[in-house]
């Protein structure tokens, strides 16, 4: 993991050198800063799941209306792949940025405790909830976007699709192993951002005592809306003929 | 409770010195009243050693009223034992049962090096302190009172922070083994008064870069120090740090 994190740091060594930017790509190295570019991306992807989900839910219009969909969004060119490099680039960084604190945390404690209980009550998920499970939850997450670029878009699994982006879209999902994997996947998305969208919120400072329960509140209820948005899909897959 | 006795067995950490290998012991304490705190029940423990030839434990304490933040002990996987707002010191053993087994460990943190049994090296929170803990502005003689005014609900923020008895329990529960509760409170306490305020960016900068140079981790925000903190600091202080931190990084002097 330190042998990754030593690559993953040069771009910021490099970055640091450049005058004007550097003062602030060193700040953004420090523990504080690094979760703070973690939040700031971990938003920007909740923004694109957003967008991302009301897209897909032409779905539910029917073929005419999704394709129109897919074309309308393929027609930008540039622009689209101006925001897919975008994406890119936020995911590279808030998975590099795991990958380091991480490290940074195993460092942190080399030597573990024979018995560790939790002094914090309350929790519906084992273990402390969803805040211990944002790596593993994040690894799901991963492995399922791997696949879902492979089929979704690059369909390198050879799909039967007739040229036509909502029947592949309903065949990828029919498959049984990919319906399966889907539901798994954004179930995990949920734990994430259960956690994820509060976190973000504490690490950029939005925070007082009048208003941390309503944002607790908000974060748990956009995770589970985005979740459950995306997994209507998959049973629309398998209750549409 | 039936009992005002109780036989106990406790699992203890011992560890010879900072480079020695440690590992736990079983020790058999009967009789125990609940009355004792649980420092008094280490004392007979020791006692009991002494007699015996054995080496005693070593562990930290000093005023034993919960206000130096001197004992440090995971019991039972918790950081200073069952009870919320308290310290290892504060804690009786009222609260244990007869026929218990007692886990005690060190804090554990690659910033808090074991010295020997349950003694930690917890100097890495001075040097945090050191890098921009206080205010150096000269303020000349002491101002007529209320020559600066401050809102009441100001001075009960900063005087909540100021409660960090920095005995480490945020940094040993943890699961980062990160400093951030700490730090936030001593940021805090300072940045939000007239006189700390001069400083505020020059310290933020300070006392994270400290905080990262003494090897803790980082925060994931589990709230798990809260819980554990035996002066109640709370989150909202780590909220106040990022937000510092921001500032500080963005339009702060250098």
């Amino acid at each position: 993991m330190d042998v990754l994190c030593k690559i993953l740091s040069i771009p910021a060594t490099l970055l640091a050198k450049v005058p004007g930017i550097g003062p602030i790509v060193k700040v953004c190295c420090t523990s504080v800063g690094q979760k703070i570019l973690m939040a700031l991306t971990g938003l920007s992807l909740c923004g694109f799941l957003v967008a991302h989900l009301a897209g897909n839910l032409n779905l539910f219009a029917g073929e005419e209306a999704f394709n129109g969909y897919a074309e309308k969004l393929h027609s930008l060119g540039p622009l689209l792949a101006m925001a897919e490099t975008g994406l890119f680039g936020m995911f590279v960084l808030h998975i590099g940025l795991a990958v380091s604190t991480t490290a940074m945390s195993r460092r942190a404690r080399t030597n573990q405790y024979e018995e560790k209980n939790s002094k914090q009550q309350g929790f519906i998920l084992p273990n402390g909830g969803a805040s211990n499970l944002m790596l593993v939850t994040g690894l799901i997450i991963f492995a399922y976007l791997v696949l879902h670029i492979i089929d979704m878009k690059l369909n390198l699994r050879g799909f039967e699709s007739g040229d036509n982006k909502f029947q592949l879209v309903r065949n990828v999902l029919r498959n049984p192993m990919n319906g399966v994997f889907y539901v798994v996947a954004i179930l995990a998305l949920g734990v994430h951002l259960t956690h994820g969208v509060t976190s973000a919120c504490q690490t950029l400072g939005i925070s007082h005592p009048r208003w941390n329960k309503l944002i607790r509140i908000l974060g748990v209820l956009f995770a589970w809306k985005i979740a459950i948005g995306f997994i209507s899909l998959v049973v629309w897959a398998y209750a549409t003929i | 409770m039936s009992s005002e006795s109780l036989n106990l067995t406790l699992r203890i950490w011992r560890q010879d010195g900072p480079n020695a290998k440690g590992g736990f012991r079983d020790y058999k304490l009967n009789g125990v009243s609940t009355h004792m705190s649980f420092l008094e029940m280490l004392d007979v423990l020791n006692e009991q050693l002494i007699e015996a030839g054995e080496e005693s434990v070593a562990f930290d304490h000093d005023c034993r009223e919960g206000i130096c933040g001197a004992c440090s002990l995971m019991i039972d996987g918790k950081a200073h034992g069952p009870d919320q707002a308290t310290t290892t010191c504060q804690l009786h053993m009222r609260r244990f049962h007869d026929g218990d087994t007692i886990t005690i460990e060190p804090w554990r943190a690659s910033a808090f090096p074991v010295l020997r049994d349950l003694v930690v090296d917890r100097s890495a929170f001075d040097r945090i302190i050191q890098a921009g803990g206080y205010v150096s502005v000269n303020t000349g003689n002491a101002p007529d009172g209320n020559a600066i005014p401050v809102p009441g609900t100001v001075q009960e923020t900063a005087m909540d922070a100021a409660a960090c008895i920095g005995c480490g329990a945020c940094v040993a529960a943890c699961k980062n083994a990160s400093a951030m509760l700490f730090v936030s409170a001593k940021v805090s306490q300072l940045a939000v008064l007239p006189q700390g305020k001069a400083e505020r960016g020059e310290r933020v900068l300070s006392m994270v870069a400290q905080m990262d140079e003494e090897g803790f981790g980082h925060c994931t925000n589990t709230s798990e120090c809260e819980a554990a903190c035996p002066a109640e600091i709370s989150v909202d202080n780590i909220a106040r740090l990022n937000r510092e931190y921001v500032r500080a990084s963005l339009v702060s002097g250098k």
